[in-house]
């Protein structure tokens, strides 16, 4: 499902070169659930984003669902994830102004597919919002948006969900919530599941658990 | 359909209000001045056809080949003719004795004439005015009140002309194409064109002038001059509204140069607003780009979307735009119709496609790269906010579009000049305003390391700080604040001007054909009755035959359109008339000079004709005065002002100099139509002078005026609301660039009261500095404009040195308050957050 082979990322800060991920290799099964911990700053979110094909690695490659990623253009690897690929964030990331019904429709809207609606307002139900589905982000609570974004990541019917820590702004109910919902829909739908998070009870809950440190990976047994 | 509701979502909720905004308002701007400029050119093309009594007039010393009438005929052109000679005229009375003889200006005209407009008559000498629809029957004459006055006759008298004895029936009270210049001396007389052979008037070697009237649709007519073209003779020329009404060409002139200018900077503002505000938009909407590039929109999606997000802005724009054009025309002219009486002509959709085209090509230009770097956003974003700040500045949209601006300057103001001018003043005053204020600013800062408070000191630290963004933007407040205030200082001065030519006491009446014998009389005449005059002038008549040993027939010159084919006045005088102004050379000393054979004389010669004629200091001159010739040279160019109503001379010599040629004395004066009864007095005493009238050319200069003020008064206020956009969307711009800052502070304990004084400091400060700026800037670019472009003496306001930087100071403070209010609110979190 994702293979990764010794991938590194350096950037450049001003004139300083800064290599964040050092020889990276992993290899993520189909219906896994993964969970990435690491300190603040260690290059979670960077590898995050290059499985995702958000960015591309200086070096190494990149296979998800048996595609080569690195030898993609960056439309190709839209593409992707237009197809295979579900997100929940932190930060939530909803539209300010686009309802939450609307939201949930945007990725099917992007792969223009059929009948966006309907599968729209059934995610929204699944999360529990369907009675406010005309409400726009900022009327909803963090929670509430936290799971309009859940319903948007899973409309799609991804192959893959990733998560960059996604009760990292929210309260523990809040928090329990969305662990809950978001353990069940990956359920339900043999999702592969890649989790960031700095909470040790979420990545308990995982099959997998790494730990980043260093810019290096090493599974935790 | 998502799209749309999303496009009318972030207009309601203010993310795009202002570009939508901008846009409309360029199309309106543009589309309402263009269409205002073309159908006031359109009314008062149609109304100075009044003037001519028909669309075109032909005129020609002698008769035209009846093949060229039979041709305009067959082309469904109405045809007329009008023959005007001077000729005598013999009142009848029982006695012999008492019969008196008349010199008289005649026009004989045709049945179709007038084919436009009416002539008024009336049945009694001095009587009211009534219209006919044409001149009169064969066998009748029409003489004037004056006329009828001095051959001691009435309406109803026989009267004789050559051989042929005529009835003169009516009053002539006024032509609808009666010449307003002074080519027309003495009392008029209106007949039939059939009755003209049978006086036996007109013989071959008289001096007579046809016109020939053409009227029909402009495809008609256009098709008939092309054909008419390679067969006229030099001798032929096609009348137009300029030559006989010099004051009135020159308001609308100014008018539409103002018009035009106005329009320029509107489009400047506009675009000044719309690349602001795109630019804002472009920074806003970064993060859903990531996230919609996360979510799997490959670049091309994201740029068709924004791509059709601005099609579809535009289309509302130009919608909206055409109707607040529209909206602003129907009220300019519903008041010009009824004062200048004419329908006014319907607009074409060219000013709208001109408005639509504008703020287009303003949207490509200062929309397009911001457009183009949010299609780069990493979707990286998503993960890591701090992922390349996007802060690529405004320098390419303004390269672009400073290009595309000019060009549509150029476009639709189709002058160079005009163009470069603005264009060139916005750049230096960008640039200057950005040198300035990296001054001003660092010499602030070390100023208030030393003296200020912490509240000060954190102000002009963050003014610093951002110098280079606050350059930039108080460049472009400055550059909205002086466009501004250039347009309202010019039509202060515009209308001070018009209101000054046309204020009580402007002469009404002229003079000519006064005799040195009779000047002494005439003054007596004046003193005794109160009756102000512009002083009296002597005149010769001459012609000018040669320039720099060159037959005029022999130079490129073409002698029709500069007013030089017949004879022209020539003066002197010892002093450069008041209303004058030296443009080149020197004015002659006080010695007197004399004509001898040998020397030339000096002479100075108004500025226009000089052009035309294409002579500069030093040129020679020959001038055939009663066939004696005079020899002279170009020692100064003068500047006239048409709309004094003063007696003007293309050419001046000096005091005494014309001494050995007959000269007559010219004058004008004002007199209220109370004392019109005086007239007749003056006139029966004096019967060789001539006197015109100007009043109804004062009076329709004054509608006009009224007009043209009305409409420059609506075209500052649009650029009012330009300036106001720029400011606006400049003052949100740099407060979206706070945001982060100002949480800072605020976890680090600083108050609101502290916030808001920084706050309203830096944008006092800032607007303080753009109000000075503008006001050095319009001052600059109202000079320059004054002496090239409206032919206007300088002048400098100095009070707007100390009350704009005042004015912009509190505008920019109270939009920065009222802007800054939610910002200042805001929890620190929240603003931490970005949301
Ligand atoms: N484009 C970039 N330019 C400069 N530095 C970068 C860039 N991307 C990442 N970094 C740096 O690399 C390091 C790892 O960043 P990353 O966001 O992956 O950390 P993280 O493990 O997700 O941390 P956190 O738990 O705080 O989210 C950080 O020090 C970050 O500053
Ligand atoms: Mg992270």
């Amino acid at each position: 499902m994702i293979r990764v082979d010794n991938v590194s990322k350096t950037v450049r800060s001003g004139s300083e070169e800064l290599t964040i991920l050092k020889g990276i290799s992993m290899e993520i099964k189909a219906g896994q659930s993964v969970a990435i911990v690491g300190a603040s700053g260690s290059g979670k979110s960077t590898l995050l984003g290059l499985l995702a094909g958000l960015d591309s690695p200086s070096s190494g490659y990149i296979h998800l669902q048996g595609e080569d990623v690195t030898a993609m253009t960056e439309d190709e690897r839209a593409a992707l994830r237009a197809r295979a690929v579900g997100f929940v964030f932190q930060s939530f990331q909803l539209l300010p102004t686009l309802t939450a019904l609307e939201n949930v429709m945007l990725p099917l809207e992007l792969s223009s597919a059929k009948g966006a609606r309907e599968r729209a307002l059934e995610l929204l139900e699944q999360v529990g919002l369907s009675a406010r589905a005309g409400h726009y982000p900022r009327q909803l609570s963090g929670g509430e948006q936290q799971r309009v974004a859940l319903a948007r990541a899973f409309v799609v019917e991804p192959d893959i969900l990733f998560a960059d820590e996604p009760t990292g702004n929210l309260d523990a109910v809040n928090g329990g919530h969305i662990e809950e919902l978001l353990f069940a829909m990956n359920q339900q739908r043999g999702t592969t599941l890649v989790l960031v998070t700095h909470e040790p009870h979420l990545a308990e809950l995982c099959e997998r658990r790494f730990e980043m440190r260093d810019g290096q990976l090493a599974e935790q047994h | 359909m998502l799209q749309l509701r999303r496009l009318l979502r972030e207009i309601r909720g203010g993310e795009l209000l202002l570009l939508a905004v901008s846009l409309v308002l360029a199309v309106a701007s543009v589309a309402g001045i263009a269409g205002f400029a073309e159908r006031l050119k359109l009314a008062m093309g149609e109304r100075s056809l009044y003037f001519l009594a028909a669309d075109q007039v032909l005129v020609s010393p002698s008769p035209l080949p009846p093949e060229w009438l039979e041709k305009a005929e067959n082309s469904g052109i109405s045809v007329a003719k009008t023959v005007s000679f001077r000729t005598m005229v013999y009142g009848s009375a029982a006695d012999p004795a008492d019969e008196k003889m008349l010199l008289v200006a005649l026009r004989a005209v045709s049945d179709r004439y007038p084919l436009l407009g009416t002539v008024q008559f009336s049945d009694t000498v001095y009587g009211n005015a009534q219209e006919s629809a044409g001149g009169p029957p064969r066998g009748e004459i029409w003489l004037d009140s004056r006329a009828f006055a001095m051959l001691g006759i009435a309406p109803g008298a026989e009267v004789e002309v050559g051989e042929a004895r005529l009835l003169a029936s009516r009053v002539l009270v006024d032509e609808p194409d009666r010449s307003s210049s002074i080519n027309v001396y003495g009392p008029r007389a209106l007949m039939h064109s059939g009755d003209v052979a049978s006086t036996g008037v007109v013989q071959p070697g008289s001096v007579v002038d046809y016109r020939y009237l053409f009227a029909g649709d402009t495809a008609q007519l256009d098709s008939f001059a092309g054909w008419l073209e390679p067969k006229m003779l030099p001798s032929h020329r096609w009348r137009t509204l300029t030559d006989n009404q010099p004051a009135l060409a020159q308001s609308l002139d100014r008018a539409e140069s103002y018009m035009l200018l106005a329009a320029c900077l509107a489009v400047a503002l506009a675009s000044a607003a719309i690349a602001l505000s795109a630019h804002r938009y472009g920074q806003q909407n970064i993060d859903r780009v990531a996230l919609m590039k996360s979510l799997g929109a490959s670049r091309r999606y994201i740029l068709s979307f924004y791509a059709r997000q601005g099609a579809v802005l535009l289309g509302l724009a130009v919608l909206m735009g055409g109707l607040i054009a529209e909206a602003l025309q129907g009220l300019l002219f519903q008041s010009i119709a009824q004062l200048l009486n004419v329908e006014v002509p319907a607009g074409s959709w060219r000013p709208l496609l001109t408005g639509a085209i504008t703020a287009g090509v303003c949207l490509l230009c200062f929309a397009a790269p911001p457009l183009w770097r949010l299609s780069r956003v990493s979707p990286m974003r998503v993960l890591r906010r701090d992922q390349e700040q996007d802060n690529a500045g405004l320098a390419m949209p303004l390269l672009l579009g400073g290009g595309a601006m000019f060009g549509l300057m150029l476009w639709f103001s189709n002058s160079v000049a005009l163009s470069v001018a603005v264009m060139l003043s916005s750049v230096v005053l960008l640039l200057l305003a950005a040198a300035l204020v990296l001054l001003c600013i660092r010499g602030a800062r070390s100023l208030s390391t030393r003296m200020a408070g912490s509240r000060q000191r954190l102000a002009i630290s963050n003014i610093y700080r951002r110098r280079y963004g606050n350059a930039f933007q108080l460049g472009s407040i400055a550059l909205a604040l002086m466009s501004l205030l250039s347009v309202f200082l010019l039509r202060e001065m515009l209308l001070k001007d018009w209101q000054s030519q046309l204020a009580e006491g402007t002469p009404n009446y002229f003079l000519i054909n006064i005799a040195e014998s009779e000047l002494a009389e005439l003054d007596g005449f004046f003193s005794e009755n109160g009756v102000a005059h512009a002083g009296i002038f002597p005149m010769v008549r001459g012609r000018l035959s040669h320039i720099d040993g060159v037959p005029m027939a022999d130079t490129d010159i073409d002698a029709n359109t500069a007013g030089l084919n017949r004879e022209v006045n020539l003066s002197w005088s010892a002093e450069l008339p008041s209303d004058n102004r030296l443009l080149a050379g020197k004015w002659w000393s006080n010695t007197a000079h004399t004509s001898t054979d040998s020397d030339r004389l000096p002479v100075s010669v108004e500025s226009e004709v000089a052009e035309r004629m294409g002579a500069e200091l030093g040129t020679r001159l020959q001038f055939n005065i009663g066939g004696q010739t005079l020899d002279a040279e170009v020692t100064s160019i003068r500047g006239l002002d048409w709309q004094s109503m003063r007696p003007n001379f293309y050419f001046l010599f000096p005091a005494n100099s014309l001494g050995r040629y007959a000269s007559s004395y010219i004058t004008s004066f004002y007199l209220p139509a109370e004392q019109r009864p005086l007239l007749v007095e003056v006139m029966s005493a004096h019967p060789t002078i001539t006197l015109i009238e100007v009043d109804a050319i004062l009076a329709q200069m004054k509608e006009v005026v009224s007009q043209l003020s009305a409409a420059i008064s609506l075209i500052v206020l649009l650029l009012l609301v330009c300036a106001l956009l720029v400011c606006v969307s400049n003052v949100q711009l740099s407060l979206d660039t706070r945001r982060q800052e100002y949480a800072l502070l605020r976890t680090l304990g600083a108050g609101n009261r502290f916030l808001r004084a920084t706050l309203f400091l830096e944008f006092a400060f800032l607007g303080g500095l753009a109000g000075l700026v503008a006001a050095v800037g319009a001052n600059l670019c109202l000079v320059a404009l004054q002496i090239w472009a409206l032919d206007m003496a300088p002048r400098v306001h100095l009070w707007s040195f100390l009350f704009t930087p005042l004015a912009s100071a509190v505008l920019v403070t109270v939009l920065a308050a009222g802007y800054g209010r939610r910002l200042l609110r805001t929890p620190a979190v929240a603003l931490l957050r970005g949301r």
